[in-house]
């Protein structure tokens, strides 16, 4: 048996959100036991090998390494990898996690991080991704520019043009996601800029519904990916990708100033994909007994009172596994929730010492 | 040319129809319906265009949108399958083909007067279309496939293994049963009182040959009544 009811917080995930909540759990005396299903921490930025993050620009190994380093190296934080909670008993104060390596963990609160999957662009056959090499998803692209280099897959060349589709996989009630992804705007005007910097005789086109580069992303991201990389954009939804007899990709779509269909060759289409929920939301919602909402994601508590609250007292949450939510979000939300498990846990104690 | 009133009112018989909610959400004006759109390749007609002058009440435009650009429409519905918002550009077109027919708008009577022979023929034999029609000069879109439907063509609709396909004026055999059920569908659902609206002429031939088919229908009614 790990841990001692009275002052340890599991958190569930090494994502932004729970590496920050472990942080600050860890920070404020507490003890925090982080249960990780991958074999490595850092969660999405890591694992799908992400390029320079939105806003800081900082490289995703670095600035979620020492995130992941501040955890590792802290000695009142134990770290399960390649680990799953497969059961969760008890009430708040008094809950036992037990794991798939058998132990089992004694916890007074729990945090839920466990974020979100990829929207597989294979459930939008029309867009060509499964069936073109030179279409390709973000997550990909953004490993092309940590790696250094733009290329078409399929033969290695130079891409003269780049098309980037946005709201695959969002807003989309064909396929049933009706929301919207928050951060693909900000990501692809990010991504156009570095294909540009990376590749000068390349120029990127995005076919946008709406942009949403809320807030100070607007001038830093927007309007700086047209004033300062050229980076076009197209008011139009994209009926389909096919290929012509020379190898390149064509682009499907209306010229929204004249209403006529129009048809435009690329070397490379990506698909902006948006977040799903975590695919294993179903199992995460059985064990902790907590709900989703009606899209999948995890239910939130009453929010203005509850913070970071589930449908479960004593068990918390941050991140996307609420919604889709940027790294910088989940990383304020994993402290939320930290401060609110420490709050539970003095609360009961206060209450036992009477 | 309506006035303004009638053109208010053809907007609110379109959209009081049971249908109308259903076919509309709202827009995000994304195209994808007119980029995936065939008519729109060909015609002056976008789909995206007619559900923004529908969701923003543009009375005066969608009056003139029904005089000739709902007709380019074919009806594929693969607008309805990509927009991701739900929305049926190519159902709120059936339902403003539909008034315009109900209102007898002169557009419409133009417009379909050539379809005229196909319902013809529809209501007489039960086929749109049948294998003495096909003319090879008439089908340059069927290649060099055309040439699969020349010869004796008596002989080649024997070969098929059904015998209700085995003729050539009419694709297959319709029983009269059959013939008498579509007529009362057809009066049931009002395509015959359409039918009147747009073309009189034609309503009377029509009308005359189904008075004769039921009739006939009756006698061998009550002929196995006799047996």
């Amino acid at each position: 048996m790990q841990g001692d009811a009275s002052d340890t917080v599991l958190v569930v995930g090494a994502g932004p959100a729970g590496l920050s909540a472990a942080a600050s759990i860890a920070a404020a005396g507490f003890r925090p036991v982080v249960v990780e299903k991958e074999d490595v921490l850092g969660g999405a930025p890591i694992l799908s090998g992400y390029a320079k993050l939105v806003p800081s620009g900082e490289w995703a190994k670095d600035a979620i390494g020492r995130m992941v380093a501040r955890v590792e190296q802290d000695a009142s934080t134990t770290v399960f990898k390649g680990t799953k909670v497969t059961g969760f008993e008890g009430e708040p104060g008094d809950f036992t996690a037990t794991l798939s390596n058998g132990e089992h963990v004694k916890a007074g609160a729990a945090i839920l991080a466990t974020g979100f999957t990829h929207f597989d662009s294979i459930n939008k056959p029309e867009w060509g991704f499964g069936t073109y090499e030179d279409v390709l998803t973000t997550t990909q692209m953004e490993q092309m520019v940590a790696g250094g280099k733009i290329f078409c897959p399929s033969d290695g060349r130079v891409p003269e043009r780049v098309a980037i589709l946005l709201c695959v996989g969002s807003r989309d009630r064909q396929i049933g996601r009706e929301w919207c992804s928050k951060i693909c705007c900000t990501v692809s005007t990010n991504l156009a800029m570095e294909i540009k910097e990376l590749s000068p005789t390349t120029d990127v086109f995005i076919y946008y519904m709406d942009i949403r580069t809320f807030g100070l992303y607007e001038d830093k991201f927007y309007w700086k990916s047209q004033e300062e990389f050229k980076t076009k954009f197209v008011k139009a939804r994209i009926a389909e990708v096919t290929t012509s007899g020379d190898g390149r990709l064509l682009v499907k779509g209306e010229d929204t100033l004249v209403k006529r269909p129009i048809v435009i060759p690329f070397d490379i289409v990506v698909h902006a994909i948006g977040m799903d929920p975590n695919e294993d939301n179903p199992e995460i919602s059985k064990v902790f007994g907590v709900g989703l909402e009606k899209h999948g994601f995890i239910d939130r508590a009453e929010f203005y009172t509850s913070t970071c609250g589930t449908t479960r007292r004593g068990v918390f949450a941050a991140g996307s596994c609420y919604a889709p939510e940027t790294i910088d979000d989940s990383i304020s939300q994993g402290h939320a929730a930290a401060a609110r498990a420490i709050a539970e846990l003095h609360a009961l104690a206060r209450k036992k010492a009477g | 040319m309506a006035n303004y009133a009638e053109m208010q009112q053809i907007f609110d018989d379109i959209r009081s129809d049971f249908r109308y909610d259903h076919e509309l959400n709202g827009c995000l004006n994304c195209g994808v319906c007119t980029a995936t759109c065939p008519s729109a390749h060909f015609y002056d007609y976008s789909p995206r265009e007619i559900v923004q002058l529908l969701w923003t009440e543009n009375v005066e435009q969608i009056y003139d949108a029904m005089q000739e650009k709902i007709w380019a429409c074919a009806q594929c519905m693969t607008c309805a399958a990509r927009c991701p918002f739900k929305n049926s550009p190519g159902g709120l077109v059936a339902i403003m083909r539909e008034v315009a027919i109900a209102r007898g708008l002169q557009s419409a009577k133009d417009v379909l007067r050539p379809f005229g022979r196909v319902m013809l023929k529809l209501i007489t034999t039960g086929n749109q279309l049948s294998p003495d029609m096909i003319q090879p000069d008439h089908f340059p879109d069927w290649g060099p496939n055309i040439q699969k439907v020349e010869g004796d063509l008596k002989v080649l609709r024997k070969a098929i293994p059904v015998k209700t396909l085995q003729t050539v004026d009419t694709a297959w055999e319709v029983s009269l049963k059959t013939s008498v059920e579509m007529y009362t569908i057809w009066e049931m659902t009002g395509v015959l009182k359409s039918l009147e609206m747009m073309d009189e002429n034609l309503f009377d031939v029509i009308e005359d040959f189904i008075d004769e088919k039921k009739e006939d229908y009756e006698d061998w009614l009550e002929e196995q009544d006799e047996d």
